[in-house]
């Protein structure tokens, strides 16, 4: 609350009045694009400085339509980057990542021990909350989402190989996950498939899955959450 | 809107294309049965518009595109990105599909195949070419600025730091643009507004009203923000475009574009703002400080024609659900003209250019109705041409490439872009339209005449299938309880309930009902033993909506005051207190004493009318023959509408600026001394005799 108030408060443009600040340079440099490429540059420099030349697979039948090759937020770019950072290149976890932001997580999820994240889809999210429900978590009731955000997180970096074949693994909530393997991913709980596994961060490991974990009700299709426009 | 540069490029891409078209040619000597013929691929912002020649008994199409490099070999899968079916269109024989969601810049191949039932027919000859950068020459400065969803190729959408350092890139380096801040979100972060006119935006909100200007409203719901990505570029473009047609238009008036009035549900990745309350169920009760300062830059820039950017989650809808304002109490050619810049417009060119429009609903989904307290509706009933838009959130069956969030994502912004383009080429080419029909529609709410609906809609008819629309939204007619046939002058408010303190909105931000209302720029006149609110002024409609106890979201429940007069009264009249005419006749003079308050809607008055020192006048959709005197009211002077055989006065009058419209004037019309300037708020009178000083331009 107070991080944006401070950092829009001092970045916003003037009240009416022109040039009177001009455009800080660097922030300027930011927003030109580089003469000679069509923009496919944009992995962002944090990506790039710090990326590990080793370059990161990912597995499952999600990956097919995630960022890949040089398209930036690929998996090799954010090898190097802390998860909450990470998590902001891939697209399908837009609710995930707001979540994170929300409930003030990245301190936990960027901790040096390493850190499992077992992300669900916007779909899954969709699928589990309805809107109005949804909107309750992320403005009003961030103690019940980071509850809920730590059902989904297990200490230390587990590629999904040894997720699976751990069988059992606590997450920082401390409730307990059954983990089953088969076709290259993972089953949690009986009910989240890894759908696109083994995304690497500085000290963590992102599996995108295909369910919302945790204990709070569903309520996506609720009567009155059909109110669109 | 950028033609020459679309010319530009088409000659460009032409000569694959042409290449191809004579291979087409061979071809099309040999060609199979059912093959489609013909196809082209025109580049536009984002997307490729291909056309072919129809094929008799084609039940619909595929089409098919490649990635290739610049030697025409591929570099990667065929992938069937579009399927165009009948209802996309209002022309089936000149079939058309947008193809979009590619990374702008990149080259393809295209094939477009029939299917016969489910029966796929041979592929059309390939056309190839390559597909538009990001807009903006990369040497040129401004042009060359990029947002962060840009350079990210739609993996991350551009957060509000990146937004406000890009709006103050452009706000530097154009003189076309001026970037205004018409307020702040409950966690302070500024809610901006572009202001772009050529060569520079006129100084003033009133300079900018009398301009006719045009408005995008682009991300309420913060969690919809494929619009709000396509008004960056196009603020960028109409910035920094050297395109003739562009300068002309934006020489003639003046594009507004607010691309994020929810900043912290935009942050939050929220639905509603940082209190979870939705701000499109609240632009008229306006109980946030988002909403109420929208409302007052309505109130000050007076945009004539407006766009609310949404996104949809139907897979089945078109890829850019529209729908117009169709609660009953908006003027029905403010209803008229909206739908003739949808259906009209944007059925139209999006024909041409292969974007699917629709009536929002388009399944018959339970959405679209007549709440006052969405901005389609608020806006048409603050007498303004808009429509919602809605960009489908998901690909659906007709756009199969999708499952990749990067393309539909790109597909998404791209199709409000080309939108907006569409909208500001509307207003452009309809501008005597709109404006006739604002003002046919102020003369028409000012005159207070016909039933009252708290709730419901005008039926949007159906397009005949299968053309877009053959679903419509539901009817959504208004119930017996809902109508008030015999509409009350004025609603009365106590001190307590104009004044007083209330608990609806954020904590510490609560306004009182006396704010709200001037938010809105409604007329109020102070009487004895409260707050009078006439219905006889241009948001009439939405009065009752927020003031009548029967509302169905009402704001309070003010007393209704009847006409005191409806019929005809023979010799003089005095008012003392409030009088109330509605179709009267009155055969003398009408001196309304100091402090008194006079209404009179049309009604016919042989005499003249007095209404010197009186705490407000409201005289609209009346004939008077014989002198009409406005001197030093102390509240509220409304003048909308009439026709006056003898001079009109408007002089020394010390309240908020008269409103002097619409009326004929066989005489002159004088106005001096008045504290504010009268205004017409852009719909002229006619004046026989001179108009003198302070009224000179009315
Ligand atoms: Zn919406």
């Amino acid at each position: 609350m107070t991080d944006p108030l401070t950092r829009a408060a001092t970045s916003a443009p003037r009240r009416a009045r022109r040039r009177a600040t001009p455009v800080a340079g660097a922030a300027l440099a930011l927003l030109i694009a580089v003469a000679g490429c069509t923009g496919a540059d944009g992995t962002g420099s944090a990506a790039t400085d710090t990326a590990t030349p080793v370059a990161v697979t990912v597995t499952g039948p999600l990956c097919d339509v995630l960022p890949a090759g040089d398209e930036p937020g690929n998996p090799t770019s954010l090898a190097g980057q802390p998860a909450d950072q990470a998590l902001q290149w891939i697209p399908v976890l837009t609710t995930f990542e707001a979540a994170v932001r929300a409930t003030g997580l990245a301190t936990e999820l960027n901790g040096t021990e390493g850190v499992t994240i077992l992300a669900p889809t916007d779909d899954a999210f969709a699928a589990k909350f309805s809107r109005t429900n949804l909107d309750e978590l992320l403005l009003h009731d961030t103690d019940e989402l980071r509850g809920l955000l730590r059902d989904h997180v297990v200490t230390g970096s587990l590629p999904v190989a040894e997720l699976a074949a751990a069988g059992t693994v606590t997450t920082l909530a401390g409730t307990s996950l059954t983990v089953t393997g088969g076709d290259g991913g993972a089953r949690v709980a009986d009910r989240a498939d890894t759908v696109c596994a083994d995304y690497r961060t500085a000290n963590a490991r992102i599996h995108v899955i295909n369910q919302v974990l945790g204990s709070l009700p569903t309520t996506a299709g609720d009567e009155g959450d059909d109110h669109h426009s | 809107m950028f033609s020459t540069l679309l010319a530009a490029v088409l000659a460009a891409t032409a000569m694959p294309a042409q290449a191809f078209g004579q291979t087409a040619t061979v071809a099309q000597m040999q060609a199979e049965p059912n093959q489609v013929q013909d196809v082209t691929v025109v580049q536009g912002d984002g997307y490729a518009t291909l056309a072919w020649t129809h094929v008799d008994g084609a039940t619909d199409y595929q089409i098919e595109r490649t990635p290739i490099a610049e030697d025409g070999t591929a570099t990667g899968a065929a992938v069937i990105v579009g399927v165009w079916r009948p209802n996309r269109q209002i022309n089936n024989d000149k079939p058309t599909f947008a193809d979009a969601g590619f990374a702008p810049g990149n080259r393809f191949q295209w094939r477009v195949r029939a299917r016969l039932g489910t029966t796929a027919q041979p592929y059309s000859a390939p056309v190839s070419g390559a597909t538009k950068a990001h807009w903006g020459d990369l040497n040129t400065p401004g042009q060359n600025l990029r947002t962060q969803w840009e350079d990210t190729l739609g993996a991350q959408y551009t957060s509000d730091v990146n937004e406000y350092a890009y709006t103050a890139a452009i706000d530097q380096l154009s003189e076309r643009v001026r970037v205004v801040e018409i307020g702040r979100t409950i966690n302070n972060r500024p809610i901006n507004m572009f202001v772009i006119g050529y060569p520079t935006p006129p100084a003033t909100p009133e300079a900018v009203a009398a301009t006719n200007p045009l408005l995008v409203n682009c991300n309420v719901h913060g969690n919809e923000p494929g619009d709000r990505e396509a008004c960056f570029i196009m603020a960028r473009q109409l910035a920094f475009t050297d395109d003739a047609a562009t300068l002309d238009r934006l020489s003639k008036t003046t594009m507004l574009i607010v691309p994020t009035i929810n900043g912290d549900g935009r942050a939050a990745n929220s639905r509603g703002n940082s209190t979870g309350q939705d701000l499109n169920r609240d632009y008229s009760l306006i109980r946030q400080p988002e909403t109420q300062a929208f409302v007052e830059m309505v109130r000050d820039y007076r945009p004539i024609a407006s766009y609310d950017g949404h996104e949809y989650g139907n897979t089945n809808t078109g890829d850019l659900p529209m729908l117009s304002p169709r609660h009953q109490n908006v003027a029905q050619g403010i209803f008229d003209e909206s739908q003739n810049m949808i259906e009209g417009h944007m059925y139209t060119q999006g024909a041409k250019d292969g974007w699917w429009a629709c009536p929002y609903g388009c399944t018959g989904a339970s959405v679209g109705l007549g709440e006052e307290t969405i901005l389609r509706n608020t806006l048409g009933l603050k007498n303004t041409v808009n429509s919602l838009l809605e960009l489908r959130s998901s690909g659906g069956p007709t756009r199969p490439d999708e499952g990749n969030t990067a393309n539909n994502r790109r597909r998404k912004t791209y199709s409000a872009l080309w939108t907006f383009t569409q909208f500001f080429a509307y207003h452009s080419a309809n501008a005597s339209n709109i404006t006739t029909a604002r003002a046919e529609a102020i003369k028409f709410q000012s005159a207070n005449t016909g039933r009252i609906v708290f709730r419901g809609s005008r039926p949007i008819p159906a397009h005949p299938a299968p053309h877009p629309g053959d679903t419509p939204p539901p009817l959504d007619a208004p119930g017996q309880d809902q109508i008030l046939n015999q509409p009350p002058c004025a609603y009365k408010l106590t001190e307590a309930q104009y004044n007083g303190a209330r608990t609806d909105g954020p904590a510490g931000r609560q306004t009182t009902v006396a704010q709200r209302l001037a938010a809105h720029g409604w007329k109020v006149i102070k009487v004895a033993d409260g707050y009078l609110v006439p219905l006889s002024q241009p948001e009439r409609g939405l009065v009752p909506l927020l003031l009548d106890g029967q509302a169905a979201e009402g704001l309070v429940d003010g007393e209704r005051i009847a006409p005191t007069l409806t019929g005809t009264h023979n010799g003089p009249l005095t008012v003392s207190g409030v009088a109330c005419l509605a179709g009267a006749t009155v055969r003398g003079p009408i001196r309304v004493k100091p402090g008194a308050t006079l209404i009179v809607n049309g009604s016919s008055i042989n005499g003249p009318v007095d209404a010197s020192g009186a705490a407000g006048f409201v005289l609209t959709d009346s004939t008077v023959h014989g002198p009409v005197n406005a001197t030093g009211v102390r509240g509220p002077v409304v003048l909308v509408g009439n026709k006056t055989n003898g001079p009109v006065n408007v002089v020394n009058n010390t309240g908020d600026a008269p409103l002097v419209a619409g009326n004929t004037v066989n005489g002159p019309l004088s106005c001096t001394g008045n504290t504010n300037a009268p205004v017409n708020i852009e719909v002229a009178n006619t004046v026989s005799g001179p108009k003198s000083s302070q009224c000179a331009r009315l």
